[in-house]
């Protein structure tokens, strides 16, 4: 089951990550830049927790993950708070 | 939803995700009613008490939302962009723009940012939809 | 230590980014918005409450579920903003 979803967080937000950064290319608005970027770092924490959970059991990937996840986490609110206006 | 709903939704919608500014619409309408015609700048800037900067301005960016097109072989003149699939949308605008000018008005001003309307855009797959 | 600092940290953030995304709902009416905001305030949540569970590195089978629910919200936001016809 958990590996399941974290395939399925992977996908959704790397289509989310492809559909930003695409956009952002054509309107250069840097929201989309930051934001696209955050789902960057989404991909590559859920793609990790896949990693972690079954391809290398006995290796711990959790502090990787989670800073993956907090780097992308911040990335979206400096979008957030300096480019939405 | 009534076909006059649905209509008002439309030319709603596509106020929000496309018109910035009332000087934006009353271009783009100008620039509609007279098509296809070509105009300058400064033929527009008269028409609608702007300078022409700030014309030029918002001409470019319709003509990033790809509603208005330099016109070929005259510099630094633009007209409508004609795309059958648009008329009736634009008819539309036009017709609920005269009949409700202040309640529009207030659409477009209390519009979210750009960014944030690119944000939701950037996930419509389809080109064509938007 | 430096775990739970990460989790509290991505867990704030989630939160603060949802409340964002649910403020562009309140201006655009853009049910994606809603979507998008709601996944990332449960998201947010989620991870508040894996720090007070004991070993946080595990998760419980509701943390992959809630975790699924803010998947598919996005999911959802995505795939009206492309098949909804209104």
């Amino acid at each position: 089951m958990a590996p399941a979803v974290y395939i399925l967080g992977t996908l959704i937000c790397l289509c989310s990550a492809v559909l930003l950064l695409r956009a952002y290319r054509q309107v250069r608005r840097r929201l989309l830049l930051w934001s696209g970027l955050c789902f960057v770092g989404l991909t590559i924490s859920n793609a990790l927790v896949f990693v972690d959970l079954v391809i290398f059991p006995d290796i711990d990937l959790y502090r990787f993950r989670l800073v993956a996840a907090a780097v992308a986490m911040l990335l979206l609110l400096y979008g957030l708070i300096w480019e939405s206006e | 939803m009534t076909d006059e709903e649905r209509t008002r939704n439309d030319v709603d919608r596509f106020l929000q995700e496309k018109i910035d500014t009332v000087p934006h619409l009353e271009a783009l309408l100008l620039a509609w009613n007279s098509r296809p015609r070509a105009w300058s700048a400064e033929e527009m800037a008269n028409r609608l008490f702007l300078s022409a900067d700030d014309t030029r301005a918002i001409l470019n960016d319709l003509v990033g939302e790809a509603l208005i097109a330099k016109a070929a072989g005259i510099p630094e003149s633009y007209l409508y962009e004609e795309e059958a699939s648009r008329s009736e949308l634009l008819a539309n605008v036009d017709l609920i723009y005269r009949r409700e000018l202040i309640r529009v008005t207030r659409l477009i001003h209390s519009r979210p940012s750009a960014s944030v309307r690119a944000f939701a855009r950037a996930f419509r797959l389809r080109k064509e939809s938007d | 230590m430096i775990d739970g600092f990460l989790l509290g940290l991505i867990a704030m953030a989630s939160i603060i980014a949802g409340i964002f995304f649910l403020k562009f709902w309140r201006d655009t009416r853009d049910s994606f918005f809603l979507s998008f905001g709601a996944s990332f305030v449960i998201e947010g949540l989620n991870r508040s409450a894996v720090l007070f569970t004991d070993k946080p590195n595990e998760g419980s089978p509701w943390t992959y579920l809630i975790r699924l629910l803010s998947f598919l919200l996005i999911l959802i936001a995505i795939l009206r903003k492309n098949y909804s016809n209104n």
